[in-house]
């Protein structure tokens, strides 16, 4: 019996508190404050735009870089010194970062050698790891002969051959097409359930993140925007911006003032506060808390800025100016075909907003009215959180 | 191929015969040709496509007359050396009646005051070592250049760059009055470890450009994979500058090996002679022996050009990737 048979799944669970991280002398702020719970066997996904700080995030729990401010945990144990390898953390890189003078076998079987495990036990493991990620017959190539797929999987392969107790992946799938990365998708999300690793993904594609993810994280700028599952991200964006970020086409909003019980968006015409606000409390059961605050703003009736977010999937088209009911005017500025649905761009108060409808029943410089149910809307104050 | 029937005949669309349907519209995937075809043209049109335009014509003239120019010193000394004295004696370039013989050669080999034989050997025993501990220390220096943070880095580099630009005639004083107190003074331990000394400078330039272009993310996997700082430079780092170390151990090679000024200057007892420095005392007394000289050059310069021609593969890829960034 090898020494692997007798290692289990050791899982940790993984937490920052606080954690910062400065460049250049403190000149650049790639993280501030983070704080992240991730549990035993979670697969959690890192999602934001380019240069919002998750990649240093996931080098920060690598132990590729230290922490400028504050503690990262695994399990309970306090890591910030402690070297990657210590650290026991397995991480798939962007290009994949395999070692090309070295055959697919040899690669796999790299941090198994340096780890001095005897030739016989690493090429066993190697052996059960080509087959499970169906890369037997590529074992004698090198790197450079393999397709973009082929070295994804040597590089999972790598990175799982030694069964870390955390799984680290940094845009894994960015340079597969995109046939290759729908099928590595199920692939890896299969792989993580199998093997239950507590897994960090980092991604600037939504669709990967709400595919594969238990809980998914949203950055902007080094710091955390929102944790949350992906429905409840998708249903319940914590702020504007998250609201602007996710969906695709992301979510609808529109600026407005608030006037004693409704929202006057300008031209576009106005939409009643209290059917929002209702609507909003009937639907979010569990959040007290936003009732509370959105109790505050209808008392505090007063005027404000607020805007009105409506996803363009809950927008219905209509030549005719219905008699009731939230109205928003606009023209159609430009209409895209696309297959399973027809997104629609309406220009409203120089505004574009997108529309998702089944029919083509607009033409382009047509003048449209847009309406939506209370139930859909989304009401932001003016520091972008969410009230109702 | 496709029958071309009734371009737009919607009716056949059931049917399922795309080739039909379509009106020859579209290929199917077996049409595609596995090569180009061939084009069916004319030999005329097969010679014109060959001949040169007017201007590309001009450029080749120019450089096969450089090549000629480089070439023909060469020619020269190669024609002397597989000829008897009396043939070469009115020029090389008469070429009736050439006898070829090894003559000259073989009395190199044995020269009596200087020995071809002895002074390759001795040429060998100094090149070897002062390439092979060049190229270790050299990217054991370069490593940290390329990767490390430390202090000094900046100014440590700087300096090896201004040492480069001093000519070895100006700082030869020094090294020939340290080589004498230390007594090492006319010995190959002395010659070598000047030489080493000399090619340090260029190639820790090279080799660390050279590892800058090694991406980082190999050693980030490595360093996460459980190596060492140590295993990563072994495993990783010097497999993969396997190509610009070679590119170093042949330019060393040449350089140390067609070195003329260090030997003559550190290098007193003829016994001792490299290659080099042997081949002017193969004149001759009563008229110079060219045939010999040249027979010793060729010998000479053959092992450097064999080397190359041996490692020109890895040669140009490391030079290239050296200078590429």
């Amino acid at each position: 019996m090898g020494s692997f048979d007798v290692i289990s799944h050791c899982m940790t669970s993984v937490s920052m508190k606080d954690v910062s991280k400065y460049f250049d002398g403190g000149n650049t702020v790639a993280n501030y404050r983070l704080n992240l719970d991730v549990a035993d066997g979670e697969f959690l996904v890192m999602l934001g735009p380019s240069g919002c700080g998750k990649t240093t995030a996931l080098r920060l729990i690598a132990g590729l870089e230290q922490p400028s401010d504050g503690a990262i945990y695994f399990g309970d144990e306090r890591v910030n010194s402690r070297s990657p390898s210590d650290r026991n953390v397995a991480m798939v890189f962007q290009n994949y970062a395999l070692y090309p003078h070295l055959t697919v076998a040899e690669n796999i079987g790299y941090p198994l050698k340096v780890r001095g495990i005897p030739p016989d036990d690493r090429d066993r493991k190697v052996e059960e790891i080509t087959e499970l990620l169906h890369i037997e017959d590529q074992v004698d190539k090198k790197p450079g002969a393999l397709s973009g797929g082929q070295r994804q999987r040597v590089a999972l392969a790598r990175a799982i051959v030694r069964e870390p107790s955390v799984f680290l992946l940094d845009e894994p799938l960015s340079n597969l097409d995109a046939k290759l990365r729908q099928e590595m998708r199920i692939e890896l999300k299969r792989l993580q359930n199998e093997l239950d690793i507590t897994t960090i993904y980092v991604t600037h594609n939504q669709e990967e993140a709400m595919s594969m993810a238990d809980t998914v994280v949203v950055m902007n700028q080094g710091t955390i925007q929102q944790i949350a599952p992906p429905q409840e991200l998708y249903k319940r964006p914590r702020t504007a911006w998250v609201a602007r970020f996710i969906g695709s086409p992301p979510m609808n909003l529109f600026q407005g003032t608030r006037h004693n019980g409704s929202i006057d968006l300008g031209e576009a015409g106005t939409v009643e506060l209290d059917g929002v606000m209702d609507a909003d409390e009937a639907v979010v059961e569990t959040a007290n808390q936003d009732d509370a605050s959105a109790a505050s703003v209808l008392a505090n009736s007063a005027q404000g800025d607020v805007a009105v977010g409506i996803r363009p999937e809950d927008l219905a088209l209509s030549a005719t100016q219905p008699s009731s009911g939230n109205v928003i005017e606009g023209t159609v500025d430009t209409i895209e075909p696309m297959g399973e649905y027809i997104l629609v761009n309406i220009s409203v108060n120089d505004q574009i907003v997108n529309a998702k409808v089944s029919e083509w029943t607009v033409s382009t410089d047509e003048r449209v009215y847009l309406t939506f149910d209370d139930d859909d809307a989304y009401l932001y104050d003016d520091n972008g959180e969410l009230v109702g | 191929m496709v029958e071309d029937n009734a371009p737009d005949s919607r009716t056949d669309r059931d049917a399922g015969t795309e080739a039909k349907s379509d009106g020859g519209r579209y290929l199917s995937v077996e049409e595609i040709p596995e090569t180009a075809p061939t084009a069916d043209l004319t030999w005329q049109e097969r010679i014109a496509n060959v001949v040169p335009s007017k201007r590309r014509g001009l450029k080749y003239v120019v450089a096969i007359t450089i090549a000629l120019l480089w070439i023909v010193p060469f020619i020269g000394l190669f024609m002397a050396s597989i000829r008897p004295l009396s043939e070469i004696i009115g020029g090389w370039w008469h070429i009736e009646g050439m006898t070829i013989t090894f003559e000259n050669y073989y009395q190199a080999w044995n020269h009596s005051t200087a020995p071809m034989s002895v002074a390759l050997r001795n040429t060998f025993i100094v090149t070897i070592p002062a390439v092979l501990v060049v190229m270790l220390l050299g990217v054991m220096a370069a490593y940290p250049f390329a990767r490390f943070e430390f202090p000094l880095k900046t100014t440590l580099f700087f300096l090896i760059l201004l040492i480069m630009a001093a000519p070895p005639e100006l700082v030869a004083m020094g090294n020939y009055n340290a080589l004498q107190r230390f007594g090492l003074f006319d010995t190959y331990m002395g010659l070598i470890l000047i030489h080493i000394g000399w090619g340090l400078g260029w190639v820790v330039l090279f080799l660390r450009n050279y590892l800058l272009g090694i991406p980082k993310e190999l050693e980030e996997a490595a360093r996460i994979d459980g190596a060492s700082r140590y295993q990563i430079f072994r495993t990783i780092i010097l497999p993969l500058s396997t190509p610009a170390l070679v590119s170093v151990a042949v330019i060393q090679f040449t350089w140390v090996w067609n070195a003329f000024f260090f030997p003559l200057v550190f290098m007193r007892s003829p016994e001792l002679y490299l290659a080099p420095q042997a081949l002017p005392l193969m004149r001759g007394r009563v008229q110079v022996e060219w045939g010999i000289i040249a027979a010793g050059s060729i010998m000479t310069m053959a092992v450097p050009v064999i080397l190359f021609l041996l490692l020109e593969r890895y040669y140009k890829r490391g030079m290239v990737a050296a200078v590429a960034d």
